[in-house]
C-alpha cells in the first residue's frame, strides 16, 4: 500500500469547481482507477484475501443455497445466497418488486445454523424482513433471461457460450438495490469505520456483488452440468472475466447525491487530484505509448457498448469519432514535459465532454505509485455543524463567493422551477413531479439546494439592513427554518467539489447525470440508459476470477489492468458460436 | 424488536418531518432520540411519552428571547419541547461561551427536557464543557445534573433526590446551562443540602452502551415504532398512474 502522508507534499493543479461540478461533466464521468471496484480488487489482491465456498446446495434448476467464505488477514466474512425460483410476470427491476430469482447478504463472522435459519426467513423478503445485526449488506437480483438460457444451453451441449451476448448485456444478474448502514436492522456504517476490510465507501456492498459474479458463474456451469452430464463443459476464464454483475438504478439514487455532500467532494477531490498528479508527470515514451493503448482499448470497449438509448448511443458515437483525433495526436506531439496538460487544454477545445473525461480517467491509469494511495482518502466524516457565532455577514460574504452560482437563478421563472421531488408512498421511492400539474407538491423533498440558498440570502440581506452586527444563530433564531441551508452553507464554503452545480428544479435538469455521477465513482461501465430517469449498467465486467484471486498472484500491476473489457477473442479469432462448436 | 441506529434515526428523522418540523429541526431532533436511545437512556421512551404534547404544539412558534447580553441569556420555550425549541438557544451559548469564555442560557417553559442531552453531546464534539441541569417537581424533588467534557461524545449524568428544598423554590420547568471554554463542569455533590444519588452514568458505562446498541441492534417498543411509521408517512405523496409513469424501470423486466 502507498502512503499518500509519507510522499513529499505536492498541490497539483486541480480544476476549478465551476467547472468540475457542472452537471453535464459529472454526467460524463466515466469509471477509473479510483473507482471502487477497482479498489476493492486491488485491497483484495494485495492482502491476499482467499475465498472458498462452504455450501452449495442447489437443485438441478439451480434453486438453494449457496454460502461463500471470504477470509481477510483481519476477519472472515460469508456471503449467503437464497436461489428461488421466480414467475415471468414477478421479474421488476423496480424497487417495489416483492421476490427476486436470488436474494443475498454478506455477514460479518460466521454463519451457524441458528443465523443461516434466521436469514433464509428473512433475506427473501428483503425490505419487508427484518435482518439480522451482522449483515453488513443485503441485496437482490434478477436474471438476465436470455443471457441465463443461452449460457446454460450453450455449456450443456458442450460448446462456450458466445460472447457477442455480453456485449449486448454483460451478465448474467442485475441487482435492484444493494443495501448497507442498517437497512432493515442490518449494520450500520458506523460498525465499519475502523474496519481495516471496509472503511472505504461502499467497500462492502462491492465485495458481495463480486461474490455475486462468482456464484453467477458456478450456478450455471451447476444446471448445465446436471442437464448433460457427458457433454456439459465449464466456461472458458476469458468468458468468465468478461462477465460481470448487472445493476439497474433508478432515481432513488439521486438524494444521496444531495444529502452527502461532504462525501461526494471527497470523491471528486481525490479524483482531481488524481488528475492533478497525472498531467504533472513528465512522461517517457512509455508512458506515451502505454495511453495510446489504453485509449485504443478504450475505443474498441466503447464501439462495443450497446445502447438504444439514441441520446447515450450519440455521446458514444461522438467519443469513438473524436477518439482516433486523439491517439493522432499523441502519436505526433512532442514528448514535452508539460504534454498531459497540453493533452487536457486540447482535449477542453476539441473534444466533446465525455471524451475529455474519458482521457482523463487514462492519463490517472498512467500512475498508479502517484494516485492509488487517494483510495484511502475517499471517506469523510460526514458531520456539519453550525457555526453560530460567525458574524451575520460573514455569512452573506460566504454565500456571494462559494454560491453565486445558486444566486444568478430566477427561481420564479416557470422553466426554473418546473420539477419538484417527491417521496412516493410506493416504497418511498423518490420521484419527480411538474409543479402545478403534478399532486404532491405540499410535501415537496428539499433536495434543490440552489432555490433554498437563495432564498437564505435574500431573508438574511434583509436581517441585516436592521441587524448590522448580527450573528449568525441571531439571524436563525428569528429565522429558524433556514437552519439546515446555512449549517449546508458554512460546512461546504471551503469544499469547491461538494456541491452539484445545478438547479434541481429547471426543466431541462437531466436526473440521469446524477446517476451517472454516482455510478462512475462505483466503477460502472456499460452505460445503458432507458429512460431519462433509469440507467442499467455493468460491474466487474473483465475483473480478475476468484480463482485467479486465490492464487494470489504476484504480478499485482497486471491483475489489476481490466478497465474497459474487450470482448474475447481465441486465437486472435472472435470466440463465436461456430468457432466454438468446431473447437468441441 | 430491534433495529439499527440508522433506521430510528431515519425513522425519527421522517415522522418528524410529518410533524411539520423543518428539514434541519427535524434531523436535529432526530439524531436527539437516536442518540439517546443507543446510549441506553431511553430516548424513544421519553420521545413516547411527549408524543401527544408533541402535536398538539405550534410548529410556527418561535422560542423568545426574555433577557440578552454577553453572558447570559434567558428564553421562553412557550411549553414546547425541546426537540423543537432547544437547538438554537444551545447554540446561543455556545456563541456567547466563544466570545466571552463563559455563558449561562436558561430555558423557561420547556418539555422532554431530557432529550436535550442528545444535542449537548455535539456542542461538546466542537470543544464545549457543558452543563445541564433541571429540577422535576415531583415528590422528592429530583435534581438532573448532566456534565460533558470538551471534546467527549458522552457524559457524566446523576439523578439526585433533593429532600432539603429551599424556601424559594419554585416549580420548575426549564433548563439550565453552563456553557465554558476552558473549565471541567462535571457534576460533583460539594452543597451542604442533602441530597441522595437516584442515578448515576458514568461516561464509561454510556460508552459501553453505543457498543451494545451498534454489535446487537437497538430494542424498540413495536407500538411505538408503529406510531413513527405512520407518522413518516405524512411526508410521502400517494402513488398514481403520473408517479409510476416517471420512476423508471417496468413491472416486468425481463432481459
Amino acid at each position: 500500500m502507498h502512503d499518500l502522508d509519507s510522499q513529499p507534499r505536492v498541490r497539483p493543479f486541480l480544476r476549478p469547481a465551476e467547472q468540475v461540478m457542472e452537471l453535464e461533466r459529472l454526467g460524463s464521468l466515466h469509471a477509473s482507477r479510483l473507482s471502487f471496484v477497482r479498489s476493492l480488487v486491488r485491497q483484495m489482491a494485495r492482502q491476499r484475501w482467499q475465498v472458498s465456498c462452504s455450501r452449495f446446495d442447489l437443485d438441478d434448476n439451480g434453486h438453494g443455497t449457496a454460502i461463500y467464505r471470504v477470509q481477510t488477514p483481519h476477519g472472515r466474512y460469508h456471503e449467503v445466497i437464497f436461489s428461488q425460483p421466480l414467475s415471468d410476470e414477478a421479474r421488476s427491476d423496480r424497487v417495489i418488486a416483492e421476490a427476486w430469482d436470488v436474494t443475498f447478504g454478506l455477514v460479518e463472522g460466521d454463519v451457524d445454523e441458528s443465523l443461516l435459519e434466521q436469514m433464509a426467513a428473512n433475506v427473501p423478503l428483503q425490505e419487508a424482513g427484518r435482518q439480522h445485526p451482522r449483515l453488513l449488506v443485503l441485496s437482490r437480483a434478477n436474471r438476465s433471461l436470455r443471457n441465463f438460457s443461452h449460457f446454460t444451453q450453450a455449456l450443456a451441449e458442450g460448446r462456450q457460450p458466445d460472447p457477442t451476448w455480453l456485449t449486448k448485456v454483460g451478465y448474467l444478474y442485475r441487482t435492484t438495490a444493494v443495501y448497507g448502514n442498517g437497512k432493515f436492522g442490518i449494520a450500520d456504517f458506523a460498525r465499519l469505520q475502523d474496519s481495516p476490510d471496509f472503511k472505504r465507501p461502499f467497500s462492502a456492498q462491492m465485495l458481495a456483488v463480486y461474490l455475486l459474479r462468482h456464484f453467477s458463474i458456478a450456478q450455471v456451469e451447476h444446471i448445465a452440468q446436471v442437464q448433460a452430464p457427458q457433454a456439459a463443459v465449464t466456461m472458458d476464464p476469458e468468458l468468465r472475466r468478461y462477465l460481470g454483475i448487472g445493476n439497474s438504478t433508478g432515481l432513488g439514487m439521486a438524494p444521496f447525491l444531495i444529502n452527502h455532500p461532504k462525501l461526494i467532494q471527497q470523491w471528486v477531490h481525490c479524483r482531481e487530484q488524481a488528475l492533478g498528479l497525472a498531467i504533472d508527470q513528465p512522461p517517457c515514451e512509455a508512458d506515451r505509448a502505454r495511453l495510446i493503448e489504453l485509449t485504443r482499448r478504450a475505443l474498441a470497449h466503447l464501439e462495443q457498448t450497446v445502447t438504444e438509448n439514441v441520446e447515450q448511443g450519440e455521446r458514444n458515437a461522438a467519443t469513438v469519432a473524436a477518439l482516433p483525433e486523439v491517439v493522432t495526436w499523441l502519436e505526433q506531439v512532442p514528448l514535452d514535459p508539460d504534454m498531459w496538460q497540453q493533452l487536457m487544454a486540447w482535449g477542453e477545445r476539441t473534444l466533446p465532454l465525455e471524451a475529455q473525461e474519458l482521457i482523463n480517467t487514462l492519463l490517472i491509469e498512467l500512475y498508479p505509485l502517484q494516485v492509488d494511495a487517494l483510495e484511502d482518502h475517499m471517506g469523510a466524516d460526514e458531520r456539519m455543524e453550525l457555526v453560530p457565532d460567525m458574524a451575520l455577514v460573514r455569512l452573506k460574504q460566504l454565500i456571494e463567493t462559494h454560491y453565486d452560482w445558486a444566486l444568478a437563478e430566477d427561481y420564479d421563472a416557470p422553466e426554473a422551477c418546473y420539477w419538484f421531488w417527491y417521496r412516493s408512498a410506493e416504497k418511498e421511492e423518490p420521484r419527480l413531479g411538474v409543479r402545478y400539474t403534478e399532486p404532491g407538491q405540499e410535501k415537496e423533498m428539499p433536495l434543490a439546494m440552489a432555490p433554498r440558498v437563495r432564498k437564505a440570502h435574500e431573508t438574511l440581506s434583509r436581517f441585516l439592513e436592521d441587524n448590522p452586527r448580527a450573528l449568525v444563530v441571531e439571524f436563525l433564531m428569528a429565522n429558524p427554518r433556514h437552519k439546515e441551508i446555512v449549517r449546508r452553507i458554512q460546512a461546504m464554503a471551503d469544499t469547491p467539489y461538494g456541491e452539484i452545480r445545478a438547479n434541481l428544479w429547471h426543466r431541462d435538469m437531466k436526473p440521469m447525470h446524477l446517476l451517472r455521477t454516482k455510478l462512475s465513482f462505483f466503477g460502472a461501465s456499460r452505460f445503458d440508459p432507458k429512460s431519462d430517469r433509469w440507467v442499467r449498467i455493468t460491474l466487474f465486467q473483465g475483473a480478475p476470477l476468484v480463482e485467479e484471486l486465490n492464487a494470489e498472484p504476484s504480478n499485482l500491476a497486471d491483475f489489476d489492468d481490466w478497465s474497459f473489457p474487450l470482448e474475447p477473442r481465441v486465437n486472435g479469432m472472435p470466440m463465436t458460436d461456430e468457432l466454438a462448436v468446431q473447437q468441441g | 424488536m430491534k433495529v439499527s441506529y440508522n433506521e430510528l434515526q431515519g425513522l425519527c428523522r421522517k415522522a418528524f418531518s410529518g410533524m411539520e418540523f423543518e428539514e434541519g429541526e427535524a434531523a436535529d431532533a432526530a439524531d436527539m432520540v437516536a442518540w439517546m436511545q443507543c446510549h441506553g437512556l431511553e430516548g424513544l421512551n421519553a420521545l413516547g411519552r411527549g408524543l401527544d404534547h408533541l402535536l398538539r404544539e405550534d410548529p410556527n412558534q418561535l422560542t423568545s428571547i426574555l433577557y440578552n447580553d454577553g453572558d447570559l441569556a434567558v428564553l421562553d420555550g412557550h411549553g414546547q419541547s425541546v426537540l423543537r425549541a432547544s437547538s438554537l438557544a444551545v447554540e446561543l451559548g455556545f456563541a456567547k461561551a466563544r466570545a466571552r469564555g463563559l455563558a449561562i442560557i436558561k430555558i423557561r417553559r420547556c418539555h422532554n427536557r431530557q432529550l436535550i442531552m442528545g444535542y449537548l453531546s455535539r456542542l461538546a464534539g466542537r470543544g464545549m464543557n457543558v452543563t445541564a441541569f433541571w429540577r422535576n417537581a415531583q415528590m422528592p424533588l429530583t435534581e438532573q445534573v448532566v456534565g460533558f467534557r470538551a471534546n467527549s461524545t458522552v457524559p457524566e449524568i446523576r439523578v439526585y433526590a433533593v429532600h432539603e428544598v429551599p424556601e424559594e423554590n419554585e416549580p420548575n420547568d426549564g433548563i439550565t446551562l453552563i456553557l465554558a471554554n476552558h473549565v471541567d463542569l462535571l457534576p460533583a455533590m460539594r452543597s451542604d443540602y442533602h441530597y441522595e444519588v437516584l442515578a448515576r452514568q458514568s461516561e464509561s458505562d454510556l460508552l459501553a452502551c453505543r457498543e451494545r446498541a451498534f454489535a446487537e441492534g437497538i430494542e424498540v417498543d413495536d407500538a411505538l415504532w408503529q406510531r413513527l411509521k405512520t407518522l413518516a408517512t405524512r411526508i410521502l405523496v400517494e402513488a398514481s398512474d403520473a408517479s409510476r409513469d416517471g420512476a423508471g424501470a417496468g413491472t416486468r423486466d425481463n432481459d
